[in-house]
Protein backbone atom coordinates (compact mmCIF):
# COMPACT_ATOMS: atom_id res chain seq x y z
CA UNK A 1 0.00 0.00 0.00
CA UNK A 2 2.81 2.64 -0.61
CA UNK A 3 1.70 5.99 -1.36
CA UNK A 4 2.74 8.16 -3.64
CA UNK A 5 5.17 11.70 -1.66
CA UNK A 6 3.28 14.37 -0.95
CA UNK A 7 3.34 17.74 -2.78
CA UNK A 8 4.82 20.62 -1.48
CA UNK A 9 2.13 22.57 -0.73
CA UNK A 10 0.39 18.74 0.70
CA UNK A 11 3.69 18.80 3.01
CA UNK A 12 3.21 22.62 4.11
CA UNK A 13 -0.72 22.32 4.56
CA UNK A 14 0.16 18.91 6.75
CA UNK A 15 2.84 20.39 8.60
CA UNK A 16 1.62 23.66 9.67
CA UNK A 17 -1.89 22.23 11.15
CA UNK A 18 -0.25 19.03 12.66
CA UNK A 19 1.91 21.30 14.71
CA UNK A 20 -0.78 24.21 14.91
CA UNK A 21 -2.11 22.93 18.29
CA UNK A 22 1.50 24.09 19.58
CA UNK A 23 0.27 27.39 19.80
CA UNK A 24 -2.00 27.40 22.71
CA UNK A 25 0.53 26.34 24.74
CA UNK A 26 3.06 27.95 26.90
CA UNK A 27 5.35 29.47 24.65
CA UNK A 28 2.53 30.27 22.16
CA UNK A 29 1.48 32.33 25.04
CA UNK A 30 4.49 34.00 25.46
CA UNK A 31 4.66 35.32 21.95
CA UNK A 32 1.57 37.01 22.44
CA UNK A 33 2.28 38.44 25.66
CA UNK A 34 5.15 40.16 23.68
CA UNK A 35 2.66 42.17 21.87
CA UNK A 36 -0.37 42.39 24.60
CA UNK A 37 1.40 43.31 27.74
CA UNK A 38 3.03 46.47 26.58
CA UNK A 39 -0.26 47.71 24.55
CA UNK A 40 -2.02 46.33 26.78
CA UNK A 41 -0.48 48.57 29.89
CA UNK A 42 -0.22 51.74 27.52
CA UNK A 43 -4.26 51.07 27.25
CA UNK A 44 -4.50 50.59 30.81
CA UNK A 45 -2.59 53.60 31.64
CA UNK A 46 -4.34 55.97 29.54
CA UNK A 47 -7.67 54.74 29.98
CA UNK A 48 -6.88 55.80 33.79
CA UNK A 49 -5.93 59.16 32.66
CA UNK A 50 -8.84 59.72 30.51
CA UNK A 51 -10.73 58.70 33.96
CA UNK A 52 -8.87 61.02 35.98
CA UNK A 53 -9.31 63.79 33.23
CA UNK A 54 -5.29 64.20 32.36
CA UNK A 55 -4.14 65.01 29.34
CA UNK A 56 -2.20 61.47 27.35
CA UNK A 57 1.28 61.90 25.96
CA UNK A 58 0.76 61.92 22.19
CA UNK A 59 3.98 60.74 21.82
CA UNK A 60 3.25 57.69 24.06
CA UNK A 61 1.99 55.29 21.04
CA UNK A 62 5.16 56.35 18.84
CA UNK A 63 7.67 55.48 21.76
CA UNK A 64 5.90 51.87 22.61
CA UNK A 65 5.91 51.47 18.63
CA UNK A 66 9.43 51.97 18.20
CA UNK A 67 10.92 51.31 21.63
CA UNK A 68 8.82 48.76 22.51
CA UNK A 69 7.56 47.05 20.31
CA UNK A 70 10.35 47.09 16.74
CA UNK A 71 13.29 47.42 18.97
CA UNK A 72 12.39 45.56 21.70
CA UNK A 73 9.29 42.73 21.56
CA UNK A 74 9.66 41.89 17.61
CA UNK A 75 13.04 40.15 18.53
CA UNK A 76 12.15 38.43 21.62
CA UNK A 77 9.28 36.98 19.49
CA UNK A 78 11.60 35.64 17.16
CA UNK A 79 14.10 34.63 19.26
CA UNK A 80 11.07 32.66 21.45
CA UNK A 81 8.97 31.62 18.43
CA UNK A 82 11.64 30.12 16.27
CA UNK A 83 13.30 27.27 18.89
CA UNK A 84 9.74 26.42 18.25
CA UNK A 85 10.17 25.78 14.65
CA UNK A 86 12.16 22.99 12.63
CA UNK A 87 14.95 23.64 15.56
CA UNK A 88 12.81 21.90 18.36
CA UNK A 89 12.33 18.59 16.02
CA UNK A 90 16.01 18.81 15.73
CA UNK A 91 17.09 19.38 19.53
CA UNK A 92 14.27 16.76 20.25
CA UNK A 93 15.69 14.20 18.26
CA UNK A 94 11.97 13.52 16.85
CA UNK A 95 13.17 15.34 13.12
CA UNK A 96 14.09 11.53 11.88
CA UNK A 97 10.42 10.45 11.96
CA UNK A 98 9.74 13.61 9.66
CA UNK A 99 13.16 13.13 7.43
CA UNK A 100 11.73 9.40 6.78
CA UNK A 101 8.54 10.62 5.02
CA UNK A 102 8.34 10.91 1.19
CA UNK A 103 7.73 14.54 1.85
CA UNK A 104 9.53 17.64 0.74
CA UNK A 105 12.13 18.08 3.31
CA UNK A 106 12.56 21.41 2.20
CA UNK A 107 9.04 22.27 3.28
CA UNK A 108 9.40 21.62 6.87
CA UNK A 109 11.15 24.98 8.54
CA UNK A 110 8.42 26.85 6.58
CA UNK A 111 5.65 24.29 7.31
CA UNK A 112 6.62 24.37 11.09
CA UNK A 113 7.50 28.46 11.20
CA UNK A 114 3.85 29.34 9.23
CA UNK A 115 1.71 28.81 12.03
CA UNK A 116 3.68 30.96 14.84
CA UNK A 117 3.99 33.65 11.83
CA UNK A 118 0.60 34.21 11.48
CA UNK A 119 -0.36 33.63 15.35
CA UNK A 120 2.59 36.33 16.23
CA UNK A 121 1.17 38.53 13.11
CA UNK A 122 -2.50 38.36 14.51
CA UNK A 123 -1.27 39.75 17.71
CA UNK A 124 1.20 42.67 15.74
CA UNK A 125 -2.02 43.53 13.97
CA UNK A 126 -4.16 43.77 17.41
CA UNK A 127 -1.24 45.33 19.06
CA UNK A 128 -0.83 48.29 16.34
CA UNK A 129 -5.02 48.64 16.43
CA UNK A 130 -4.18 48.95 20.31
CA UNK A 131 -1.82 51.64 19.76
CA UNK A 132 -4.11 53.43 17.79
CA UNK A 133 -6.37 53.99 20.67
CA UNK A 134 -3.55 55.49 22.56
CA UNK A 135 -3.28 58.37 19.46
CA UNK A 136 -1.15 56.63 16.65
CA UNK A 137 -1.31 58.38 13.83
CA UNK A 138 -4.40 57.05 11.99
CA UNK A 139 -2.77 57.90 8.64
CA UNK A 140 0.15 55.40 9.24
CA UNK A 141 -1.75 52.32 10.82
CA UNK A 142 -1.88 50.57 7.72
CA UNK A 143 2.34 51.17 7.66
CA UNK A 144 2.43 49.99 11.47
CA UNK A 145 0.49 47.02 10.65
CA UNK A 146 2.99 46.51 7.93
CA UNK A 147 5.92 47.21 8.99
CA UNK A 148 5.30 44.64 12.08
CA UNK A 149 4.26 41.91 9.89
CA UNK A 150 6.34 41.97 7.54
CA UNK A 151 9.41 42.74 9.79
CA UNK A 152 7.93 39.41 11.90
CA UNK A 153 8.06 37.65 8.63
CA UNK A 154 11.76 38.13 8.30
CA UNK A 155 12.99 38.07 11.70
CA UNK A 156 11.65 34.70 12.22
CA UNK A 157 12.93 33.35 9.21
CA UNK A 158 15.97 34.95 9.84
CA UNK A 159 16.11 32.89 13.19
CA UNK A 160 14.93 29.51 11.79
CA UNK A 161 18.09 29.79 9.01
CA UNK A 162 20.63 30.57 12.30
CA UNK A 163 19.03 27.98 14.20
CA UNK A 164 19.85 25.58 11.71
CA UNK A 165 23.09 27.31 11.02
CA UNK A 166 24.71 27.50 14.38
CA UNK A 167 24.07 25.48 17.58
CA UNK A 168 23.95 28.46 19.56
CA UNK A 169 21.62 29.91 17.26
CA UNK A 170 19.72 31.69 19.66
CA UNK A 171 22.45 33.39 20.91
CA UNK A 172 23.84 34.78 17.62
CA UNK A 173 20.34 36.07 17.10
CA UNK A 174 20.29 38.11 20.21
CA UNK A 175 23.75 39.53 19.45
CA UNK A 176 22.76 40.31 16.15
CA UNK A 177 19.29 42.00 17.26
CA UNK A 178 20.33 43.47 20.52
CA UNK A 179 24.23 44.15 19.07
CA UNK A 180 24.43 44.40 15.45
CA UNK A 181 21.28 46.53 14.52
CA UNK A 182 21.88 49.56 17.43
CA UNK A 183 25.35 49.43 16.13
CA UNK A 184 24.67 49.89 12.40
CA UNK A 185 23.50 53.61 13.61
CA UNK A 186 26.69 54.26 13.91
CA UNK A 187 27.70 53.41 10.33
CA UNK A 188 27.53 55.03 6.79
CA UNK A 189 24.28 54.93 5.63
CA UNK A 190 24.68 52.53 3.15
CA UNK A 191 25.18 50.17 5.81
CA UNK A 192 21.98 50.66 7.89
CA UNK A 193 19.97 49.18 4.71
CA UNK A 194 20.95 45.93 6.22
CA UNK A 195 19.11 46.49 9.78
CA UNK A 196 15.25 46.06 10.18
CA UNK A 197 14.80 48.98 11.10
CA UNK A 198 15.85 50.74 8.40
CA UNK A 199 12.86 49.71 6.58
CA UNK A 200 10.14 49.52 9.69
CA UNK A 201 10.65 52.80 9.65
CA UNK A 202 10.46 53.42 5.94
CA UNK A 203 7.02 51.70 6.16
CA UNK A 204 6.07 53.29 9.66
CA UNK A 205 7.13 56.52 9.38
CA UNK A 206 10.85 58.01 9.87
CA UNK A 207 11.05 59.00 13.39
CA UNK A 208 13.20 61.63 12.27
CA UNK A 209 11.25 64.76 13.17
CA UNK A 210 10.23 63.60 16.36
CA UNK A 211 13.06 62.15 18.21
CA UNK A 212 16.06 63.80 19.13
CA UNK A 213 19.11 63.61 17.08
CA UNK A 214 20.47 60.50 19.60
CA UNK A 215 17.82 58.41 19.21
CA UNK A 216 17.41 58.66 15.41
CA UNK A 217 18.65 55.64 13.50
CA UNK A 218 20.20 57.02 10.29
CA UNK A 219 22.25 60.04 10.12
CA UNK A 220 20.05 60.96 7.59
CA UNK A 221 16.52 60.25 6.43
CA UNK A 222 14.98 56.96 5.91
CA UNK A 223 14.37 57.49 2.06
CA UNK A 224 13.37 53.76 0.93
CA UNK A 225 10.04 53.44 -0.66
CA UNK A 226 7.44 51.97 1.45
CA UNK A 227 6.45 49.57 -1.38
CA UNK A 228 10.43 48.84 -1.67
CA UNK A 229 10.50 48.35 2.00
CA UNK A 230 7.77 45.97 2.02
CA UNK A 231 9.13 44.21 -0.50
CA UNK A 232 12.42 43.72 0.84
CA UNK A 233 11.38 42.17 4.37
CA UNK A 234 9.00 40.04 2.31
CA UNK A 235 11.96 39.28 -0.26
CA UNK A 236 14.41 38.67 2.71
CA UNK A 237 12.15 36.49 4.87
CA UNK A 238 11.45 34.06 1.89
CA UNK A 239 14.96 34.01 1.18
CA UNK A 240 15.73 32.84 4.53
CA UNK A 241 13.11 30.52 4.93
CA UNK A 242 14.29 28.88 1.14
CA UNK A 243 17.73 28.55 3.02
CA UNK A 244 16.52 26.81 5.75
CA UNK A 245 14.79 24.63 3.47
CA UNK A 246 17.30 23.72 1.83
CA UNK A 247 20.50 23.57 4.39
CA UNK A 248 17.54 21.45 5.92
CA UNK A 249 17.43 19.32 2.87
CA UNK A 250 21.19 18.83 2.04
CA UNK A 251 22.22 18.38 5.75
CA UNK A 252 22.74 14.75 6.88
CA UNK A 253 20.59 14.42 10.09
CA UNK A 254 20.99 11.46 12.38
CA UNK A 255 19.05 9.42 15.02
CA UNK A 256 21.62 11.05 17.65
CA UNK A 257 20.65 14.86 15.56
CA UNK A 258 24.12 14.68 14.54
CA UNK A 259 25.80 14.75 11.41
CA UNK A 260 27.11 12.31 9.66
CA UNK A 261 30.41 12.49 7.29
CA UNK A 262 28.23 11.97 3.94
CA UNK B 1 15.32 -5.60 -1.26
CA UNK B 2 18.66 -4.46 0.63
CA UNK B 3 21.72 -4.36 -1.11
CA UNK B 4 25.00 -2.71 0.81
CA UNK B 5 27.98 -3.05 -1.36
CA UNK B 6 31.36 -1.67 0.93
CA UNK B 7 28.71 1.09 2.45
CA UNK B 8 30.39 2.48 5.16
CA UNK B 9 29.35 5.46 7.53
CA UNK B 10 32.04 7.59 9.11
CA UNK B 11 31.18 10.66 12.14
CA UNK B 12 33.67 12.91 11.62
CA UNK B 13 36.95 10.99 12.53
CA UNK B 14 34.58 8.03 14.32
CA UNK B 15 34.02 5.07 12.20
CA UNK B 16 30.23 4.13 12.14
CA UNK B 17 30.08 1.06 10.16
CA UNK B 18 33.42 -0.60 8.38
CA UNK B 19 32.93 -1.06 4.57
CA UNK B 20 30.04 -4.04 4.75
CA UNK B 21 28.33 -5.79 2.07
CA UNK B 22 25.11 -8.08 2.49
CA UNK B 23 22.27 -8.16 0.80
CA UNK B 24 18.60 -8.89 1.82
CA UNK B 25 16.44 -10.81 -0.62
CA UNK B 26 12.75 -9.40 -1.24
CA UNK B 27 9.72 -11.01 0.41
CA UNK B 28 8.67 -11.08 4.36
CA UNK B 29 10.49 -12.37 7.02
CA UNK B 30 12.42 -11.66 9.88
CA UNK B 31 15.70 -10.04 9.79
CA UNK B 32 17.48 -9.54 13.48
CA UNK B 33 20.62 -7.14 13.42
CA UNK B 34 22.42 -7.98 16.73
CA UNK B 35 25.36 -6.19 18.49
CA UNK B 36 26.72 -5.05 21.49
CA UNK B 37 25.76 -1.08 22.31
CA UNK B 38 28.57 0.46 19.87
CA UNK B 39 28.66 -1.54 17.45
CA UNK B 40 27.52 -0.02 14.51
CA UNK B 41 23.78 -0.71 14.60
CA UNK B 42 21.63 1.81 14.26
CA UNK B 43 24.72 3.31 11.57
CA UNK B 44 23.47 0.47 9.63
CA UNK B 45 19.77 1.33 10.46
CA UNK B 46 20.64 5.24 9.70
CA UNK B 47 21.95 4.04 6.03
CA UNK B 48 18.99 1.82 5.01
CA UNK B 49 16.10 4.38 6.40
CA UNK B 50 17.83 7.31 4.13
CA UNK B 51 18.65 9.31 6.91
CA UNK B 52 22.61 9.33 6.10
CA UNK B 53 23.98 8.76 2.98
CA UNK B 54 27.22 6.77 3.36
CA UNK B 55 30.67 8.08 3.89
CA UNK B 56 31.75 5.43 1.25
CA UNK B 57 30.45 2.71 -0.53
CA UNK B 58 26.92 2.13 -1.88
CA UNK B 59 23.57 1.38 -0.02
CA UNK B 60 20.47 0.05 -2.34
CA UNK B 61 16.70 -0.30 -1.15
CA UNK B 62 14.08 -1.10 -3.37
CA UNK B 63 17.13 -0.66 -6.24
CA UNK B 64 18.00 2.74 -5.27
CA UNK B 65 19.83 4.70 -2.96
CA UNK B 66 17.41 5.62 -0.12
CA UNK B 67 18.96 9.16 0.99
CA UNK B 68 16.23 11.53 0.63
CA UNK B 69 14.47 9.49 -2.01
CA UNK B 70 11.21 9.79 -1.77
CA UNK B 71 10.25 7.03 -4.10
CA UNK B 72 12.35 4.53 -1.11
CA UNK B 73 11.33 6.47 1.87
CA UNK B 74 6.77 6.00 0.52
CA UNK B 75 8.14 1.93 0.86
CA UNK B 76 9.35 1.59 4.05
CA UNK B 77 8.87 2.46 8.04
CA UNK B 78 11.23 3.45 10.88
CA UNK B 79 10.96 2.93 14.35
CA UNK B 80 13.92 4.88 15.90
CA UNK B 81 15.24 3.97 19.15
CA UNK B 82 13.90 5.52 22.03
CA UNK B 83 10.72 6.75 23.03
CA UNK B 84 10.82 10.66 22.09
CA UNK B 85 7.52 11.95 20.40
CA UNK B 86 6.99 15.99 19.62
CA UNK B 87 5.72 17.30 22.79
CA UNK B 88 2.48 18.90 23.28
CA UNK B 89 0.73 17.10 20.60
CA UNK B 90 -2.22 14.54 20.57
CA UNK B 91 -1.41 10.91 19.29
CA UNK B 92 -4.32 10.83 16.58
CA UNK B 93 -3.06 14.47 15.44
CA UNK B 94 0.07 14.11 15.08
CA UNK B 95 -0.25 10.45 13.58
CA UNK B 96 -2.83 12.14 10.43
CA UNK B 97 -0.30 14.56 9.96
CA UNK B 98 2.38 11.54 9.58
CA UNK B 99 0.00 10.28 7.43
CA UNK B 100 -0.78 13.06 5.39
CA UNK B 101 3.32 13.69 4.90
CA UNK B 102 3.18 9.94 3.63
CA UNK B 103 1.23 11.08 0.97
CA UNK B 104 -1.96 9.68 2.21
CA UNK B 105 -5.52 11.80 2.67
CA UNK B 106 -9.44 11.36 2.83
CA UNK B 107 -10.90 8.27 3.47
CA UNK B 108 -7.67 6.44 2.90
CA UNK B 109 -5.75 8.10 5.04
CA UNK B 110 -8.75 7.97 7.82
CA UNK B 111 -8.63 4.20 7.30
CA UNK B 112 -4.57 3.73 7.55
CA UNK B 113 -4.56 5.87 10.83
CA UNK B 114 -7.38 3.25 12.19
CA UNK B 115 -5.92 0.54 11.17
CA UNK B 116 -2.53 1.49 12.52
CA UNK B 117 -4.04 2.18 15.87
CA UNK B 118 -6.09 -1.03 16.02
CA UNK B 119 -2.77 -2.89 15.03
CA UNK B 120 -0.67 -1.33 17.60
CA UNK B 121 -3.58 -1.67 20.33
CA UNK B 122 -4.44 2.05 20.70
CA UNK B 123 -6.71 2.89 18.97
CA UNK B 124 -8.80 3.89 22.39
CA UNK B 125 -6.23 5.65 23.54
CA UNK B 126 -4.93 7.71 20.78
CA UNK B 127 -6.72 11.41 21.78
CA UNK B 128 -4.11 11.39 24.59
CA UNK B 129 -1.21 13.96 24.38
CA UNK B 130 2.49 12.23 24.04
CA UNK B 131 2.91 13.68 28.10
CA UNK B 132 -0.09 11.50 29.43
CA UNK B 133 0.98 8.54 27.77
CA UNK B 134 3.56 5.82 29.38
CA UNK B 135 6.49 4.83 28.04
CA UNK B 136 4.81 1.25 26.64
CA UNK B 137 2.38 3.47 24.65
CA UNK B 138 4.60 5.89 23.60
CA UNK B 139 6.41 3.23 21.50
CA UNK B 140 2.95 2.04 20.14
CA UNK B 141 2.65 4.77 18.67
CA UNK B 142 5.92 5.29 17.32
CA UNK B 143 4.82 1.65 15.70
CA UNK B 144 1.79 2.73 14.09
CA UNK B 145 3.15 6.28 12.45
CA UNK B 146 5.92 3.64 11.46
CA UNK B 147 3.02 1.15 9.71
CA UNK B 148 0.24 4.08 8.47
CA UNK B 149 1.57 4.05 5.03
CA UNK B 150 1.81 0.17 4.78
CA UNK B 151 5.59 -0.25 4.26
CA UNK B 152 6.87 -2.86 2.68
CA UNK B 153 10.44 -2.93 4.88
CA UNK B 154 9.59 -2.16 8.58
CA UNK B 155 13.21 -0.88 10.26
CA UNK B 156 12.82 -1.18 14.15
CA UNK B 157 15.97 0.17 16.31
CA UNK B 158 15.88 -1.19 19.42
CA UNK B 159 12.42 -1.60 19.75
CA UNK B 160 12.23 -3.87 23.11
CA UNK B 161 14.14 -1.15 25.23
CA UNK B 162 12.30 0.10 28.22
CA UNK B 163 9.04 -2.31 27.68
CA UNK B 164 7.82 -4.64 29.96
CA UNK B 165 7.37 -8.41 29.44
CA UNK B 166 3.79 -8.39 28.20
CA UNK B 167 4.28 -5.73 26.18
CA UNK B 168 7.92 -7.47 24.61
CA UNK B 169 5.82 -10.50 23.90
CA UNK B 170 3.08 -8.59 22.37
CA UNK B 171 5.40 -6.36 20.04
CA UNK B 172 7.16 -9.88 18.90
CA UNK B 173 3.97 -11.20 17.89
CA UNK B 174 2.82 -8.01 16.12
CA UNK B 175 6.44 -8.59 13.95
CA UNK B 176 5.98 -11.57 13.63
CA UNK B 177 2.40 -11.13 11.86
CA UNK B 178 3.41 -8.12 9.70
CA UNK B 179 6.50 -10.54 8.49
CA UNK B 180 3.63 -13.24 7.38
CA UNK B 181 1.84 -11.01 5.68
CA UNK B 182 5.21 -10.09 3.38
CA UNK B 183 6.55 -7.46 5.10
CA UNK B 184 10.56 -7.20 5.73
CA UNK B 185 11.47 -6.23 9.38
CA UNK B 186 14.26 -5.49 10.27
CA UNK B 187 14.81 -5.05 13.81
CA UNK B 188 18.15 -4.36 15.58
CA UNK B 189 19.34 -5.43 19.46
CA UNK B 190 21.78 -5.75 21.85
CA UNK B 191 20.15 -9.40 23.35
CA UNK B 192 20.49 -12.52 21.85
CA UNK B 193 17.53 -14.08 23.59
CA UNK B 194 15.26 -11.72 21.87
CA UNK B 195 16.34 -11.81 18.93
CA UNK B 196 16.68 -15.82 18.74
CA UNK B 197 13.17 -15.82 19.50
CA UNK B 198 11.88 -13.24 17.26
CA UNK B 199 14.02 -13.86 14.26
CA UNK B 200 14.74 -16.64 10.92
CA UNK B 201 17.93 -14.52 9.92
CA UNK B 202 20.60 -12.78 11.96
CA UNK B 203 23.33 -9.86 11.28
CA UNK B 204 25.98 -9.89 13.99
CA UNK B 205 27.90 -6.39 14.08
CA UNK B 206 30.56 -5.72 16.54
CA UNK B 207 32.67 -2.49 16.38
CA UNK B 208 31.42 -1.34 13.41
CA UNK B 209 31.88 -4.70 11.34
CA UNK B 210 29.61 -6.89 10.08
CA UNK B 211 31.34 -10.10 11.51
CA UNK B 212 28.27 -13.10 10.64
CA UNK B 213 25.09 -13.17 8.91
CA UNK B 214 23.00 -16.75 8.86
CA UNK B 215 20.15 -18.42 10.26
CA UNK B 216 20.02 -18.40 14.66
CA UNK B 217 20.88 -22.42 14.30
CA UNK B 218 24.51 -20.87 12.30
CA UNK B 219 25.61 -18.34 14.79
CA UNK B 220 24.49 -20.61 17.64
CA UNK B 221 27.29 -23.12 16.17
CA UNK B 222 29.27 -20.06 15.57
CA UNK B 223 29.12 -19.23 18.99
CA UNK B 224 29.57 -23.15 20.15
CA UNK B 225 33.06 -23.10 18.50
CA UNK B 226 34.10 -20.97 21.47
CA UNK B 227 34.73 -21.90 25.12
CA UNK B 228 32.01 -20.61 27.45
CA UNK B 229 32.96 -20.07 31.57
CA UNK B 230 30.87 -21.51 34.26
CA UNK B 231 31.22 -21.03 37.77
CA UNK B 232 29.75 -23.80 39.72
CA UNK B 233 29.80 -23.49 43.28
CA UNK B 234 29.80 -26.82 46.02
CA UNK B 235 32.00 -29.03 46.85
CA UNK B 236 34.99 -28.44 44.25
CA UNK B 237 36.59 -31.88 44.25
CA UNK B 238 33.45 -33.74 43.99
CA UNK B 239 32.34 -31.29 40.50
CA UNK B 240 35.83 -31.44 39.58
CA UNK B 241 35.92 -35.32 39.48
CA UNK B 242 32.35 -34.72 37.47
CA UNK B 243 33.65 -32.30 35.15
CA UNK B 244 36.81 -33.97 33.45
CA UNK B 245 34.50 -36.70 32.35
CA UNK B 246 32.90 -33.82 30.05
CA UNK B 247 34.04 -33.87 26.49
CA UNK B 248 32.98 -30.36 26.28
CA UNK B 249 35.32 -29.32 29.08
CA UNK B 250 38.36 -26.73 27.86
CA UNK B 251 39.88 -26.06 30.61
CA UNK B 252 39.57 -26.09 34.62
CA UNK B 253 40.40 -23.85 37.39
CA UNK B 254 39.94 -24.45 41.22
CA UNK B 255 38.77 -21.18 43.35
CA UNK B 256 37.42 -20.90 46.98
CA UNK B 257 34.29 -23.11 47.50
CA UNK B 258 33.72 -23.03 43.87
CA UNK B 259 35.05 -24.44 40.45
CA UNK B 260 35.30 -22.28 37.17
CA UNK B 261 34.76 -24.58 33.76
CA UNK B 262 35.69 -23.19 30.91
CA UNK B 263 33.14 -25.70 28.45
CA UNK B 264 32.31 -25.66 24.82
CA UNK B 265 28.66 -26.14 23.47
CA UNK B 266 27.12 -25.47 26.81
CA UNK B 267 23.80 -25.87 25.79
CA UNK B 268 25.34 -29.69 25.64
CA UNK B 269 26.77 -29.83 28.53
CA UNK B 270 24.27 -27.88 30.73
CA UNK B 271 21.48 -30.95 30.78
CA UNK B 272 23.66 -33.34 31.88
CA UNK B 273 24.67 -31.36 34.86
CA UNK B 274 20.92 -30.15 35.12
CA UNK B 275 20.24 -34.64 35.38
CA UNK B 276 23.54 -35.17 37.60
CA UNK B 277 22.60 -32.33 40.69
CA UNK B 278 18.94 -33.52 40.59
CA UNK B 279 20.30 -37.28 40.67
CA UNK B 280 22.60 -36.13 43.14
CA UNK B 281 25.75 -37.05 41.71
CA UNK B 282 27.21 -33.52 42.26
CA UNK B 283 27.06 -31.58 45.30
CA UNK B 284 26.11 -28.15 43.27
CA UNK B 285 24.70 -25.50 45.19
CA UNK B 286 25.10 -22.56 42.45
CA UNK B 287 25.73 -21.97 38.41
CA UNK B 288 26.77 -18.54 37.18
CA UNK B 289 27.38 -18.27 33.78
CA UNK B 290 30.29 -15.99 33.89
CA UNK B 291 30.73 -15.21 30.26
CA UNK B 292 27.45 -15.60 28.33
CA UNK B 293 26.97 -12.20 27.95
CA UNK B 294 26.76 -10.85 24.53
CA UNK B 295 30.18 -8.71 24.50
CA UNK B 296 31.62 -12.02 25.77
CA UNK B 297 30.67 -14.00 22.84
CA UNK B 298 31.58 -11.07 20.44
CA UNK B 299 34.89 -10.99 22.14
CA UNK B 300 35.34 -14.10 21.17
CA UNK B 301 34.54 -13.77 18.02
CA UNK B 302 36.36 -10.67 17.01
CA UNK B 303 39.19 -13.04 17.96
CA UNK B 304 38.09 -15.24 15.80
CA UNK B 305 37.83 -12.76 12.52
CA UNK B 306 40.92 -11.10 13.17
Amino acid sequence: MSQAAPSPLATLRATAFGYAPRLLQGRGWAVAALVAVPVGISLGVFTFSRLQGLDSDPAEALRIFHDGLVKMMLPIMALVAAPAGIREDLEQRTLPLLLVRPAAVWAYPLGKGLPWFLWGAAWLVLGALGLQVVGGDPSLLLGRIGALVGAWWGELALMTLVGLLFKRGTLWGALYFFLWEPLLRIFPPFLQRLTFTHYIESLAGSRAAEVKTHELLAQEQVTTHPAVAILVLVAFGALCWALAGWKLHRTPIGLAGSEAEG
Amino acid sequence: MISLDRASLRYGPILGLSPTTFELPDGGGITGLLGPNGAGKSSLLQLLSGLLPPSGGEVRVFGQAPFRNPAVLARLGLVPEGDRLPSGLRADRWLRMMGELSGLSGEALKAAQARALETVGMADRAHLTFARMSKGMRQRIRLAQALLHGPELLILDEPFNGLDPEARLGLMDLLRRLAGEGVRVLVSSHILSEIAQLTDRILLLFRGRLLAEGTVTEIRQLLDRHPVELRLTGEPLDLARWAVEQPELAALRMEEGAVVLSVRSPRDILPRLQQAAAAGRIPLRALDPLDLNLDAVFQYLTKDHA
